[in-house]
């Protein structure tokens, strides 16, 4: 059984939750919606209720958004705190033993059926993760991700509601499309069916896959299969310690002066005991703006390295997409590589010959092995497969060849 | 996990009317030059869901090789 949980309007509640009990008094009621970032596009964030029943709604360009709610307050969004709040709901979730698949900010998923021994049943694995999360949550469990979901958005009290495998299908059916929606794969598919007049599930389904996929593409199949009560297993991901430093700028709040402020917690972070001499190969660079709100950028580094000048080139390259000037900066280390003090000798002792190190099998082997952790940082666990022939002569030609992951 | 590779996508075809054999006349709106060959595969008739598809392997009017497969069991076309 699959869990969801679902913290409605997360990015709000802790953009606004920043301010002061003054400030949070004034804003009770009203109609807000998250500003969109200095330098980006211009479209407001997530949206309060009130913002809602005027019409506002997430994505919607700024100049709409005011013409239809003049009375809108726009809280600055801030992509780090928003970060830091959703990574301690993670670590809450994974403290009760919970295998979390993150989907989004505010969304989450984890299976039960490991957790049973633990907590007992569904409802009580549930109260068990919504005691552990600071804000409140509206769950729901079901066979599949998306039931789960499903069931997670129809419940507007605290009460949980689970579905069972045989009343999953029945239920879904009724459901609205714009569930899909909270999909990224099948979130364009929401306008087109609306203007087909298709809207709920079953409609969907009664379509038939074949009609849909001719329609849509694989798009289509995969909305069909969601209706089915069908979905992929929950990708979870891997737990691993994180090292993290961070340091309040002053007036070095910009240009070159921020890059020397980089280097130091570049220097503070490798000189941490937790490094064990590792390498890194994913950093988050963060800032909180002077302005209000704050800023994040992933970088994914070409190789895992510990090489305090290769870093602080990396990083000083993203500093320039800085949008205002900065009140802190922050460095944390979101994956380490392998350990960097593992020395060989340069040359094999073949008698009689010397092999250079970089021609040798092994060395290809391990940089083989680099490339593929590499591209597994940037791009996923699947990001990095091989064909393997299973049966060369079979006669359906899907069942020839599969893919299958590279051992690292 | 291991995925599995050329799987059958669903397909747009349109017969040719004057062919009763049900030659394929286009392709996901791409009209068929020459046919190439045909073959039948019939596998698995020992289990539940049998495996029943007639093959075609057609050249484009644009020179594309297309291999498509009619499901005799379900009706429906796919490109492969």
């Amino acid at each position: 059984m699959v869990i969801c949980l679902y913290i409605p309007r997360f990015e709000l509640a802790v953009a606004a939750g920043e301010r002061s009990s003054v400030a949070r008094q004034t804003l009770a009621g009203r109609a807000l919606a998250v500003a969109p970032l200095i330098g980006g596009e211009q479209r407001v964030g997530e949206v309060s209720g009130a913002a809602e029943a005027c019409g506002v709604a997430r994505g919607m360009v700024i100049g709409e958004a005011l013409a239809r709610c003049p009375d809108l307050v726009l809280v600055p969004g801030d992509p780090v705190l928003v970060a830091g709040a959703w990574e301690r709901a993670i670590q809450a979730l994974e403290s009760i033993g919970a295998a979390v698949e993150p989907a989004r900010p505010g969304l989450a998923y984890f299976e039960s059926d490991g957790l049973r021994g633990i907590h007992g049943s569904v409802g009580t694995t549930i109260a068990a993760a919504a005691r552990v999360i600071e804000h409140p949550v509206r769950a729901g469990a079901g066979p599949t991700r998306f039931c789960a979901l499903a069931a997670a958005l129809a419940v507007r009290s605290r009460r949980p509601l689970v579905l069972d495998d045989g009343e999953a299908t029945r239920w879904l059916a009724g459901r609205p499309v714009e569930l899909l929606g909270f999909r990224e794969d099948t979130a364009a598919l929401i306008e087109p069916l609306s203007r087909l007049g298709v809207r709920t599930l079953g409609e969907l389904k009664r379509l038939g896959r074949p009609a849909l996929a001719d329609r849509f593409g694989s798009t289509g199949a995969l909305a069909h299969r969601l209706a089915c009560g069908e979905d992929t297993p929950l990708c979870t991901r891997r737990v691993e310690e994180g090292l993290e430093e961070s340091m309040a700028v002053g007036d070095a709040n910009s240009g070159e002066a921020l890059k020397r402020v980089l280097g130091v917690l570049v220097d503070r972070l490798l000189a941490r005991p937790e490094r064990r001499g590792r390498t890194l190969r994913v950093a988050t660079l963060s800032a909180r703006l002077i302005a209000g709100g704050g800023w994040r950028e992933r970088v994914v580094f070409r190789q895992a390295i510990c090489d305090p000048e290769r870093i602080w080139l990396a990083l000083s390259v993203r500093l320039s997409s800085l949008p205002a000037p900065a009140a802190v900066l922050g460095l944390v280390v979101e994956r380490f590589g392998p350990p960097a003090n593992e020395q060989d000798a340069l040359f094999d002792e073949v008698p009689g010959t010397l092999v250079a190190r970089d021609a040798r099998p092994s060395a290809r082997n391990a940089r083989l092995r680099e490339a593929v952790a590499q591209m597994r940082a940037i791009a996923g666990q699947d990001a990095a497969l091989r064909a393997v022939c299973v049966d060369p002569d079979s006669r359906v030609p899907e069942r020839r060849v599969v893919l299958a992951p590279i051992p690292e | 996990m291991a995925r599995v590779l050329n799987k059958p996508q669903p397909a747009r075809v349109r017969l040719d009317p004057a062919r009763p054999e049900g030659v394929p006349a286009a392709v996901n709106g791409e009209a068929v030059e020459s046919l190439r060959e045909s073959w039948l595969v019939e596998d698995r008739w020992w289990t539940p869901e049998p495996l029943r598809r007639r093959y075609w392997e057609l050249v484009s009017k644009r020179g594309r090789n297309v291999v498509v497969f009619h499901d005799l069991g379900s009706g429906h076309w796919f490109a492969q």
